[in-house]
């Protein structure tokens, strides 16, 4: 029997979310209540079911794919499905190596987030939420038609909005607002291009792969645009995923949204969805457009030189964990547009194997600011002192996480970085200097945070003021278990970074070679 | 084009939903009204009775009764459009003539928009039965006698402008268009003021019958115009005289006064002024059959006059003669729209400021049209078949989630007032569901997917876009037509507007509700049964919204 796994991963996390949150629409506030641990449970089952399909999946034991050698533009799973024929509209879904990492990301982290906000407040509402995320945010992994991909893409925004809205800090509402109007903003500019594109195209159609054929063949002979257009098209594209991603100077959004969201929120958005950014620019404008990719690519490199630099030096000048946390991301990111920049395969590598890196390390540190948030009320880096003697749990989490997020050896995020540097260093020579510098700014502000809140102190700990006196509290079991699974996954891809690497590393040498980029 | 029928009794079959809608009119004018009356044979004693007056019968007297009729007839003459659509063809057409001229067309284009028309009335009448109060019988209160007497009068003005708008709809002579025209506008300008509840209803009653009495004499005065240019006011006539003559000044002059009574009634800036004032003042469902059907009516007016009577090509290079004009008042409508929106506290001005925002859209997309034979598209006839289609569209959903929209602040209304955003504040917790569909309607109107709203904005930019990039082969973006800049201005103000969308949904979750209006909000079965409705085709329409693409396009090809 065919069954279509991919699509099943989209659509019933968003069916089951929509039926959890109409039956207990019309409760009042104290009769939901009641059902916040079985919705939970509910929840959690479903995205344990949805990791398990996602990892039978890579194991082989669903459908034989041999996943290290799918070429550039071939995907696996692929289905499609006439959705509104009078347009060409298709459900189309499928997977490749630059993808099915994301996809097994995201069901990955969706239990791991549940875990570790296991009690979070009107769970009845929360935990459907996060269904609905996960599964629109794997609707734009999957999602093959340009249509889909847009509508996946918007549907991600709903959910969160609500998200930061109903659990979010003190000024949610502003950062809300301001989250989904940046991204709505460029989005629509980005489907305006989208649209352009496709009546420039000879045939027209919504698909992307028969796009990017399309686009080969035709910049092969050279007569489809004018390379003006093909540079306009570039920069309306890549707005729209920059500022998701976020680089400078697009980047304020995050922050807000970052501080002002739930600890949940905030681990799906560093995970998931800021990756997003970076896979469509993989996906869409730089398999298009290969020849304005060229043009811009010395620009691009600036903007991620400067989100990489701006965003370190900013993380130095926080007092507010979580903040620092949040711009770390933004410099993290900055990473990847130089991989993208150095227009090499190691440097394409490098920037996938970040998304992915960054993507199960950053929730560990948004994890970790949760905890702090619940067990001492503040997030204030001054405002707790020697973590290390009255919440050991707590203090280890946070310096393994600390640790894994500025490139210590045998972590996941090493990896990454080393990649980069060589593919950069090929690239650009000697301005390495400046991601070098960042790297020593990036170990700066993480030690010294770590020095503020987990030593300094000695002997006579001093909890923090926001308890009042109360005793220190240590982190909960769930979260316990949460932190435990994020750096146990850190670890096994630090030391064994080939399990996704190489479906990556053939992805970006066939897209190199297919495109006629770099050196490839 | 098929042979015409004189009036005789095939009219009957063709003209079904007028008809229906007519004979519907004189029930609500009879039913309500039957008694056990007698007529004395003068200079006798003898009573004849003739069941009229007297003590009403206790099955008519009911103050309900009107409405339901109103109802069962929208409904009805809704079911007659539908059955024509789903088994017409575009090729089909029916004529109906008096004296050698032609009065109305029957075809698909006409009755898609009857369709829309009936859909619009159809819902705010469901919504009116539980908005009109309506006091016990046996009451003695004037207050209570004189609101169940109204109940009639209400429904008799809407069914006359169903009536006025299908003419509209069918006509194929200016004149008829615009008595058509004349007969919606005069029920809506009472509809309006028909809001005795707040003193702003016949403020805005009497602000848009004003203004929109001046246009439409400035339209009628460039009737005459017409006629002294063509001779004729014949729809095919004055498009030969076009072709023939080409723009004269006489002509173009007569054409910009008509343009003026269509812009004031789609409230095309800058003759939108009447319309906040209009919106806030009526009562809702009443405004949200003028931001849908009134609307779709002036849009219909253009589409005639703009398409049918001066579309050959005036320009060198092919492009309609008004293209500039027109493209510089879609520019200015949707912009000032949108900004005008950002600034307003009053749900239901925000509401008529998103519509003339909504205005300029369309109005970009009929500037495209006006561009269509640009040197490089293929089949310029395709091309302007899709912009019309994604026009239709447009207009047909807009009908599910503005008309929704107000339903929802028709439901606040009941009790008391929704003039300040506050008064929407905690509905999430008041009313989940209501506010869910408020939610989607106001995602809708901005556009973001999987709403009906997001794939008719996706329709009319891909029709624009389509017509400005012509064949394919642009070096560089300036060579695409520069209505191109339009379809950048319309996702830059989708954009703009997504901020005044989102402040209902957070005050509606996020804002503690105002003192005195704690609980559930008064029941009214029937206006949520609109509701939900409205709700439902705003996602189905989204999701699936194939087969009625299908449907608009035939329409939008059996207009030419």
């Amino acid at each position: 029997m065919n069954i279509d796994y991919l699509s099943m991963l989209v659509v019933l996390p968003i069916l089951a979310s929509i039926f959890l949150l109409i039956l207990t629409s019309r409760l009042n506030p104290t009769a939901r209540a009641k059902f916040d641990a079985p919705v939970r449970m509910a929840a959690f089952i479903i995205s344990l079911a949805m990791f398990g399909i996602a990892t039978l999946m890579f194991l082989g034991q669903i459908g034989d794919v041999g996943w290290n050698d799918i070429a550039f533009n071939t995907f696996e799973f692929q289905e499609s499905y006439v959705w509104i024929e009078q347009l060409d509209i298709t459900w189309t879904v499928g997977v490749d190596g630059l993808s099915f990492p994301m996809v097994w990301l995201t069901t990955l982290l969706m239990p791991i987030t549940i875990i570790a906000t296991w009690n979070e407040k009107a769970g009845a509402t929360y935990f459907p939420l996060m269904l609905m995320l996960g599964g629109a945010l794997i609707g734009v992994f999957v999602a093959l038609d340009m249509f889909m991909f847009y509508v996946f893409w918007e549907l991600t925004l709903i959910p969160m909005f609500f998200m930061i809205l109903k659990w979010g800090g003190k000024d949610r509402k502003y950062a809300a607002q301001k989250f989904f109007i940046y991204t709505f903003t460029a989005s629509v500019i980005m489907l305006l291009g989208l649209l352009t594109m496709y009546f420039l195209m000879d045939t027209q159609t919504f698909s992307m792969q028969e796009m990017v054929v399309q686009a080969s063949g035709a910049n092969a002979s050279g007569v489809w645009l004018g390379l003006e257009v093909q540079k306009v098209l570039f920069i309306m594209l890549m707005l729209g995923f920059l500022v998701k991603l976020p680089a400078a100077p697009f980047h304020t959004w995050l922050p807000d949204a970052h501080v002002q969201a739930p600890t949940g929120g905030s681990m799906m958005l560093a995970g998931v969805m800021l990756k997003m950014g970076a896979y469509g620019m993989f996906r869409l404008p730089i398999s298009l457009f290969p020849h304005a990719l060229e043009e811009f690519q010395f620009i691009i490199m600036m903007i991620g030189l400067v989100s990489l630099v701006w965003g370190a030096i900013v993380c130095l000048g926080q007092t507010n964990l979580k903040k620092m946390v949040a711009y770390s991301s933004v410099s993290h990111m900055g990473v990847i547009l130089l991989g993208i920049a150095s227009m090499q395969p190691l440097g394409w590598a490098a920037a996938l194997f970040m998304m992915f890196a960054h993507g199960i390390i950053s929730p560990m540190l948004f994890a970790v600011c949760g905890a702090f948030k619940h067990h001492y009320h503040s997030m204030e880096i001054g405002a707790m002192r020697g973590m290390a003697k009255h919440s050991p749990w707590l203090a280890t989490s946070m310096m393994f996480g600390w640790m894994a997020s500025l490139g210590l050896p045998l972590l996941a995020g090493f990896v990454a970085e080393l990649m980069l540097m060589v593919a950069y260093w090929y690239a650009y020579g000697w301005w390495i200097i400046f991601p070098g510098l960042v790297l020593a700014i990036t170990a700066a502000y993480y030690l010294w945070s770590m020095q503020r809140t987990i030593f300094e102190g000695g002997e006579a700990t001093q909890p923090p003021e926001s308890l009042h006196g109360e005793p220190v509290p240590d982190i909960d079991n769930t979260e316990k278990i949460a932190m435990l699974l994020l750096a146990a996954f850190t670890i096994v891809f630090g030391i064994m970074p080939w399990i996704f690497l190489d479906m990556m590393d053939m992805w970006t040498r066939s897209a190199m070679a297919f495109l006629g980029l770099g050196g490839a | 084009m098929s042979t015409g029928n004189e009036f005789d009794t095939d009219m009957i079959e063709t003209l079904g939903p007028e008809l229906t809608v007519f004979v519907g009119l004189l029930l609500i004018m009879i039913v309500p009204n039957l008694g056990n009356g007698t007529f004395r044979i003068p200079s006798t004693s003898i009573r004849l009775p003739w069941f009229f007056g007297g003590t009403r019968f206790k099955a008519v007297a009911s103050p309900r009764l009107p409405g339901l009729l109103a109802v069962l007839t929208m409904a009805l003459a809704l079911f007659q459009v539908v059955w024509y659509l789903l088994d017409a063809t575009p090729a089909d057409g029916q004529d109906i003539m008096a004296g050698g001229i032609f009065i109305f067309k029957v075809n698909m284009f006409s009755r898609i928009f009857e369709a829309i028309f009936f859909a619009a009335l159809l819902l705010a009448a469901i919504a009116s039965l539980d908005r009109l109060p309506i006091g016990s019988q046996k009451s003695d209160d004037i207050d209570v006698l004189f609101n169940n007497r109204r109940q009639a009068d209400f429904y008799i003005l809407m069914l006359t402008s169903a009536l006025g708008m299908s003419v509209v709809a069918l006509a194929q002579d200016m004149f008829v268009l615009f008595v058509g025209l004349e007969l919606a506008s005069f029920s809506t300008y009472i509809l309006v003021a028909f809001h005795k509840e707040s003193r702003a209803g016949s403020e805005g009653g009497a602000k848009y019958f004003i203004v929109g009495s001046v246009a439409s004499a400035v339209g009628l005065y460039g009737l005459s115009m017409l006629y002294l240019w063509a001779g004729s006011l014949q729809f095919h006539e004055l498009a030969a005289q076009w072709e023939a003559q080409g723009a004269t000044s006489l002509s173009m002059m007569a054409l910009g006064f008509v343009l003026v009574g269509f812009a004031f009634k789609i409230s095309a800036a800058p003759f939108h002024f009447a319309a906040p004032d209009a919106y806030s003042g009526a009562n809702s469902p009443v405004a949200g059959v003028l931001a849908t059907a009134s609307k779709a009516m002036g849009m219909l007016g253009l589409m005639r006059v703009l398409l049918i009577i001066t579309v050959p090509e005036a320009n060198a290079d092919g492009s309609a003669i008004w293209i500039g004009l027109l493209g510089v008042l879609a520019a200015v409508t949707m912009t000032w729209g949108n900004i005008a929106a950002l600034g307003s506290e009053n749900p239901k001005r925000m509401l008529a400021y998103s519509s003339v925002a909504h205005a300029g859209y369309m109005l970009a997309a009929l500037t495209a049209i006006g561009a269509w034979n640009w040197g490089l598209v293929d089949d310029a006839g395709d091309a302007m078949d899709v912009v019309v289609a994604a026009l239709i569209f447009h207009m047909f959903v807009l009908v599910f989630f503005k008309l929704g929209a107000f339903l929802v602040l028709g439901v606040l209304e009941m009790e008391g007032g929704a003039s300040r955003l506050s008064s929407l504040a905690g509905l999430g917790k008041r009313e989940p569901l209501i506010a869910v569909a408020m939610f989607l309607f106001m995602i809708s109107l901005a556009g973001v997917p999987p709403m009906a709203g997001f794939l008719s904005k996706l329709l009319i930019i891909m029709g624009i876009v389509e017509v400005a990039t012509g064949t394919g082969s642009l070096a560089s973006i300036g060579d695409a037509h520069w209505v191109w800049w339009l379809a950048l201005l319309m996702v830059i103000n989708s954009a703009i507007s997504m901020f005044y969308y989102l402040r209902i949904g957070v005050v509606m979750y996020f804002h503690e509700p105002e003192e005195g209006r704690k609980g559930p909000l008064a029941s009214g079965a029937s206006i949520r049964i609109a509701i939900a409705l409205c709700a439902i085709g705003t996602v189905a329409f989204g999701l699936v919204g194939g087969e009625l693409i299908d449907l608009c396009r035939d329409a939008a090809e059996s207009l030419r």
